[in-house]
């Protein structure tokens, strides 16, 4: 027994660094699972309060682009509105009796503004907080996007903040297509990349694609509405041996300077995703 | 006392530091200093090892909680305090009863520089291989293993050399 203290005694030193590294790699292993340890990473309320304490100041010396975006989107806006109420117009004796029950697709949308109060671009796996969470209406799987374009999907949520998987992680594949042909692939952003560019993969090549193409999403996940600018295409490569292309894309998102985005609230999202579940059970 | 008070200031500084300025920089996309091991390079000499790693853990944490990181940074950290006993022993020759805090001036330059630069490879090596978590990217994460211990090398070296006595 004795011997048993004093062995314990003279390698304490080496017990207690054991015991510290099996802590910190079960914290690394539980992380893998992002939803459980809410509190031990950045949505934690003080943590996301130093980081907002901080953006706050950083975002002080992005106000004069913020403010061009803004009035751009305004302008942009508007018009839109004019020519809205020019069709309604023309269009209203035909509607009078017609009783709609259902959210008319045009309106399947909201958007939530949120603020970006943290953002990495340059680690292996990347994410990013936003100041909005349960309590304004954010759920777990809701797009993403910025005025620019894409962003990514909601991961996790607690009532102050949520965080997002953006397009620069791995783990996020986002479904989009060219605007002028229409042929869609998945766009997915690989390990240790510029934070710029994405690649783009399952375009055959017998489709005919030039520098500079347009990609917007494509509609088919019920995450993003069809038609949100994603990027263009920077260089593509293919083989006399390959199928498909290798499409390096440049997104037209700069993560670096990220501060507005608007979070979308799909209202037909449920219905949806119960109907698919529905239709894949077997009969 | 005055000792006490300067560690906690230093572990304030630095962690601010880390967190709301260096994490943010990416240079070439490879570069991302890791200033904040400077707390546990700097604590004195003699300093019971069992409250070198707790520290080394408690800083570790701290930086894991503002980044998202698990437990990376406290495991790379926790393996640095660990090892920093040895390699002290193994590249200077310090007497029984003295108790310097590591500098150019306790330790000489050399010794110094060697002792720098084989705990910051330490650490970067340990955190970097966390992250990637596989040998799938393994030139990227070697280039910037070593871009980075480069890079917080010069930082560390910089800041003592400023500092007196």
């Amino acid at each position: 027994m004795k011997n048993l203290i004093n062995f314990l005694i003279n390698y304490s030193v080496l017990f207690l660094f054991l015991f510290l590294e099996i802590i910190s790699f079960t914290l690394i292993v539980k992380n893998q699972d992002y939803q459980k340890n809410i509190f031990l990473t950045s949505s934690n309320s003080m943590v996301a309060g130093m980081y907002e304490w901080s953006n706050s100041v950083v975002e002080f010396f992005k106000l004069r682009s913020a403010n061009d975006n803004l009035s751009e989107e305004n302008t942009a806006l508007k018009n839109q509105i004019i020519k809205l109420q020019n069709q309604i117009s023309t269009l209203k004796p035909e509607t009078i009796d017609s009783v709609h029950f259902r959210i008319p697709p045009e309106m399947e949308y909201q958007f939530i503004a949120a603020k970006v109060i943290n953002c990495s671009t340059n680690k292996l796996l990347n994410y990013i907080t936003l100041n909005k969470g349960a309590r304004d209406g954010i759920c777990p799987d809701m797009g993403v996007i910025s005025d620019e374009g894409v962003v990514g999907i909601v991961k996790t949520v607690n009532s102050k903040n949520s965080v997002v998987i953006p397009i620069l992680n791995p783990k996020l594949e986002i479904s989009c297509k060219f605007k002028r042909s229409n042929y869609s692939g998945g766009l997915r952003w690989e390990s240790g990349e510029d934070y710029r560019y994405a690649n783009l993969t399952d375009i055959a090549r017998h489709v005919e694609i030039s520098l500079g193409d347009t990609l917007v999403t494509s509609g088919f996940t019920s995450n993003f509405p069809a038609g949100i600018p994603v990027g263009n295409i920077e260089d593509f490569k293919i083989k006399e041996s390959d199928a498909y292309y290798k499409i390096k894309v440049k997104l037209s998102v700069n993560f670096r300077t990220l501060s507005h985005v608007k979070v979308i609230n799909s209202l037909n999202y449920k219905e949806q995703k119960d109907l698919e579940k529905k239709s894949e059970e077997p009969q | 006392m005055p000792v006490v008070l300067q560690n906690i200031f230093r572990f304030i500084i630095l962690v601010l530091a880390q967190v709301l300025v260096l994490n943010n920089i990416q240079f070439l996309g490879y570069i991302n200093p890791y200033l904040y091991i400077l707390f546990i390079l700097a604590l004195p000499v003699q300093m019971p090892r069992w409250m070198t790693l707790l520290l080394a853990f408690a800083l570790g944490l701290t930086i894991d909680i503002f980044s998202n990181t698990g437990g990376m940074h406290a495991s790379a950290s926790v393996l640095v305090a660990f090892s920093r006993n040895g390699i002290i022993k193994l590249f200077t020759s310090i007497e029984e009863g003295n108790n310097p805090t590591p500098s150019f001036y306790t330790f000489g330059v050399s010794a110094y520089v060697k002792y720098v630069v084989s705990l910051v490879f330490i650490h970067h090596t340990t955190l970097f291989i966390l992250e990637a978590f596989s040998f799938a990217n393994f030139w990227i994460t070697f280039a910037k293993i070593i871009l980075s211990s480069l890079v917080t090398v010069l930082m560390i070296l910089g800041i003592q050399s400023l500092s007196k006595k």
